[in-house]
């Protein structure tokens, strides 16, 4: 019988490399699951990789992961090709206009601000963390950003509050998240463990070099991450879990670098205009802008219309779009009036042309493609396989609750499982 | 061709096959039309049968009948004949699926084109054709997965460039002889427009055999004299019965570097261009089993672009690079030497025509399928000289206009005498970052395997908008043919400057003939080339040469060491 802890309980622990690593768990859980819960999942995010970027040369454990288990060579992220909407897909299998989530950045209308979704009661839909909690398995989040922890919140049996904090970056380093990941590991060792790994991404943000597709930064941070990978790997086969587990390793978005000179400000182009001056606030996500009407609503319509128009008017727009006719978009109320992307090498900064300097960007469909791959030594984990079907980050959470025999939800997932059906 | 067609009843599928002989027996050769001599056996299908454009739970089916020994193609004689057409899953026919009924006239040279409907996805069939108690060599064919299937592989016999008066057709009995494949691409020149002794057998155009009629092919009699000549081949005949085609024209179907309003081949004594054309159309229509228009129809559209998918593993865009296109540039210097023509990036100039482009662009983006594989008669790959990275050349160019923006091509007849419609593919592709796109390319009577740079001038350190495979010709001359030089001697100079200039063409080969296997899988495409042996002998035989091919994600191409089969 596990031991079971009545409050939310603050544990601080040795993590590997003499690093300190502080876990909480949730009151009345388990500090352990229970005996007959042998199943073990894993989702690894390696957030902002590219597919590309996984080689034997640059990522060989992460390579050498991929080959053993069931690749998927065609998956996506799903737009807007943000961090928080695809962290947040991944965890509740639907679209953004089910769950609330359609971007990192949004225009909160009933605070007039722009601001990150950040905050757990942003969260609409119900999460796989939760339900596998209802269910007797316990859980655990290792999520090096911020506002990532910030919005999954309390809804995991144990977590991790990132820390040290880079300034700027707002997450924690990779070795860091990985002393806690594996702290977690074996302190708790959780039915299922959601990880983020976020140096590769912000290594990628502020590459300067990226433009010129030399990305130095770049490389040392996927060189990096991938001795993370392998002491994951490691400690798993070294714990005895491995014949166990499954670990699904993908990525939220890639990432597009752009130069200096494409840069795309719609701010002072739709405050030009007679009908939406100072009528349009834009919440700016990198490689999409999402516009929001705060005009009157009778003109709502004819603005949209103008919005859209303007954007496509100005160089470096790919497309703009009105999500309510555009229904592959599904960014729901949250995500703006017009959405609009922007071309590969280009980058939004809104609302002033030196809001966003930095040259590595997503958000936009250069970003789309992501790796995605099942690992693990489950039985029910292909080996050596690849598979054509499109894979997508909506895709986890089917993936887990199949693997773990939960079925589909209220109102079903928006994605499907990625593992081959049960014989 | 009024065509009926009606599914069998389960419980009649056993005994059809015994009934139709029965019956068909019994009406015999008057009421199908067909005159035959008494003591004398007439031949009614002498030209086999094919079937094209497999999609799932369809295909085209394909023969010509010669109801009466004077109904030969292009005489416009002969009766109007009924065709009894019959689909089964097992050779001997005692599982038949579907029959119908179809009428053909001297009206469409008695060809007969049937859709056949509601068939097994991702199955094998066979089919034969019956006038009176004639009955039709037996083909077999294949439907392609729903599109919701996962296939394992997908693996496709690719030719291109089929002189029959350059020697025999050993490549496509080679690719008949295989039992892996599912179907064969045909990327183009399928058949010559040349007249005796114009475009033969190595540098003194010798016919091995001799083209029918004995002249260029211009009439509408003359085309399709020409396509009945090409279907007696028995090497193509044997491969139609033996894989559905994809297929897609070149020049040649109609005659040499033809464009939208005309054709290095063509004089004004030989008449309006249009019309020639459209001649050469009707016979193409008629003679292959394609999709034109979108249908099986004769006659009712020339459109030959069109998309085919199979499951989830790829889907197939065939391009029309001919129809719609603008003249070549005229070049100072003599092709292949490069020119500095600034014409052939002219934004208004295009090789697609602005309605294909918009298609193609579309369908990739909507693709669901992951590898986007595109039938491309003439190559994409830049092949140039002299380049600079297309930042500098683009502002100079916004001003002056007088460099070709990815350096100076050796060949505008490809994809290099169009620059601005490659510019706009390249950055739809970029832009959506779409996957897995893989250029199957004829036209140049050689192998290439090329990554595809976004900028030519800074490859490999800029990024590459997918592969491209070109396979050699099934008999037309290339360079060690035109230059009456031993192969690996000459062309190893010429394939050397070139790769030096280009180092996106990762392998290179001027000298062979022969046929490849695209073969396709979640993981990879890989491309294998076969050569045969001297185009003068029919049984020349075939043996493998070299292999290469793109992980998924990848965008370029790496040498493999062996043929997937």
């Amino acid at each position: 019988m596990s031991a079971t802890l009545d409050r939310r309980s603050f544990i601080t622990l040795a993590g590997a490399g003499g690093l300190a690593v502080t876990l909480s768990s949730a009151p009345g859980a388990a500090a352990r699951p229970a005996a007959d819960r042998l199943q073990r999942a894993y989702v690894l995010v390696l957030d902002g990789c590219r597919p590309d970027e996984i080689t034997p040369l640059l990522m060989p454990r992460t390579s050498a992961l991929r080959s053993s288990g069931l690749n998927h060579p065609y998956a996506s992220s799903v737009p807007i090709m943000e961090t928080i909407p695809n962290h947040v897909m991944m965890m509740t299998g639907v679209r953004p206009d089910r769950s609330g989530v359609p971007a990192n950045s949004v225009y909160d209308r009933s605070l007039g601000v722009v601001r990150d979704l950040d905050k757990p009661s942003d969260l609409k839909a119900r999460t796989v963390i939760e339900r596998l909690s209802r269910d007797g398995f316990t859980t655990g989040t290792v999520l090096s950003k911020e506002y990532l922890y910030g919005i999954f919140g309390t809804r995991a049996t144990h977590r991790w509050e990132p820390a040290p904090i880079v300034p700027v970056s707002g997450h924690a380093p990779d070795a860091f998240t990985m002393a806690a990941t594996l702290a977690m590991l074996e302190q708790h060792d959780p039915n299922l463990m959601f990880v983020n790994l976020g140096d590769i991404d912000r290594m990628g943000h502020s590459d300067v070099t990226g433009p010129v597709d030399l990305r130095l930064l770049r490389q040392a941070a996927l060189a990096s991450t991938d001795l993370q990978v392998g002491r994951f790997v490691d400690a798993l086969k070294a714990a005895g879990r491995w014949s166990q587990s499954l670990v699904i390793v993908l990525a939220d978005h890639s990432m597009d670098w752009s130069r200096p000179d494409a840069v795309i400000s719609l701010q002072p182009a739709v405050d030009a205009d007679p009908l939406l001056a100072g009528k349009v606030v834009i919440a700016d996500n990198g490689g999409a802008d999402l516009l929001y009407w705060t005009g009157a609503a009778a003109q709502h319509d004819a603005a949209v219309a103008r919005m859209i128009a303007i954007a496509q008017a100005t160089p470096g727009v790919l497309s703009a779009h009105d999500p309510r006719r555009t229904t592959w978009l599904r960014t729901g109320p949250v995500g703006g009036d017009v959405v609009v992307f922007c071309r590969a090498g280009w980058r939004f900064s809104d609302p002033a042309l030196h809001s966003n300097p930095i040259p590595g960007n997503h958000g936009h469909p250069a970003t789309k493609p992501i790796p995605f791959f099942l690992a693990g030594g489950h039985p029910r984990v292909p080996r050596g396989a690849s598979a054509s079907a499109e894979a997508r980050t909506i895709d986890v959470a089917p993936t887990l609750t199949d693997f773990f025999g939960l079925g589909a939800p209220k109102g079903g997932y928006d994605g499907q499982s990625r593992l081959p059906r049960r014989r | 061709m009024t065509q009926t067609s009606r599914p069998v009843p389960r419980r009649t599928i056993l005994a059809s096959a015994g009934a139709l002989t029965a019956a068909t027996a019994a009406s015999a050769a008057a009421s199908a039309g067909v005159a035959a001599k008494p003591g004398q056996e007439h031949r009614v299908f002498q030209h086999g049968v094919a079937s094209g454009d497999p999609r799932p739970g369809r295909v085209v089916l394909w023969t010509r009948v010669t109801p009466s020994p004077d109904a030969t193609p292009g005489s416009g004689r002969g009766s109007a004949v009924d065709v009894e057409w019959e689909v089964a899953l097992d050779e001997r026919f005692r599982k038949v699926v579907r029959r119908g009924t179809a009428r053909t006239s001297a009206a469409r040279d008695h060809t007969v084109k049937i859709d056949a409907t509601r068939l097994a996805p991702d199955t094998w069939h066979f089919y034969r054709f019956r006038v009176g108690r004639h009955v039709s060599p037996v083909g077999r064919t294949w439907t392609a997965p729903r599109a919701t299937a996962s296939p394992d592989n997908l693996r496709l016999g690719v030719v291109s460039c089929a002189n029959l008066q350059a020697g025999h057709f050993s490549a496509y009995r080679h690719l008949a002889k295989r039992d892996d494949l599912h179907a064969i691409l045909h990327l183009g020149d399928y058949l010559y427009e040349y007249g005796p002794g114009q475009y033969g057998y190595g540098q003194s155009d010798v016919d091995v055999r001799s083209h029918v009629p004995a002249h260029e092919m211009v009439s509408l009699a003359d085309y399709r004299q020409r396509h009945a000549q090409y279907k007696q081949d028995p090497d193509l005949q044997a491969l139609h019965a033996r894989y559905p085609f994809i297929v897609t024209w070149d020049d040649h179907e109609v005659t040499n570097d033809q464009w939208a309003e005309g054709a290095q081949n063509h004089q004004a004594a030989e008449g309006d261009y249009a019309a020639r054309r459209a001649r050469a159309h009707r016979a193409y229509d008629e003679w292959l089993p394609v999709l034109m228009e979108g249908t099986a129809q004769v006659g009712d559209g020339t459109r030959l672009f069109r998309e085919l998918t199979f499951g989830k593993l790829a889907q197939l865009s065939m391009l029309d690079l001919r129809t719609h296109r603008d003249e070549q540039v005229p070049t100072t210097t003599p092709s292949p030497v490069p020119t500095l023509e600034a014409r052939v990036s002219d934004p208004e100039r295009t090789i697609t025509g602005r309605a294909q482009l918009d298609w193609l662009l579309g369908a990739l983006r909507r693709a669901r399928p992951q590898w986007k594989l595109v039938g491309n008669p003439v190559m994409i790959a830049p092949v140039t000289f002299a380049q600079l990275p297309t930042d500098l050349v683009d502002p100079v160019n916004d001003v002056t206009g007088i460099l070709p923006r990815d350096g100076a091509p050796y060949n505008v007849d490809q994809w290099d005498g169009y620059t601005d419609d490659r510019r706009e593919l390249f950055t739809h592709i970029r832009d959506r970052r779409l996957r897995d796109v893989v250029f199957l390319t004829g036209d140049i009577h050689s192998a290439w395997a090329c990554d595809l740079p976004q900028d030519i001038a800074t490859y490999p350190l800029s990024e590459s908008a997918g592969v491209e495979f070109v396979c050699s010709s099934v008999t037309s001359n290339n360079l060690k043919d035109i230059t009456g030089t031993p192969a690996r001697t000459s062309s190893l100079v010429v394939e050397g400057i070139i790769q030096a200039n280009n180092r996106h063409v990762k392998y290179l080969n001027f000298d062979d003939h022969g046929f490849s296997v695209l073969d396709v899988t979640a993981a990879r495409a890989q491309m294998d080339w076969f050569v045969i042996g001297d185009r003068r002998d029919p049984a020349a035989p075939a043996s493998w040469s070299a292999s290469w091919a793109t992980a998924s994600g990848a965008n370029h191409v790496v040498p493999v060491a062996k043929p997937v089969a």
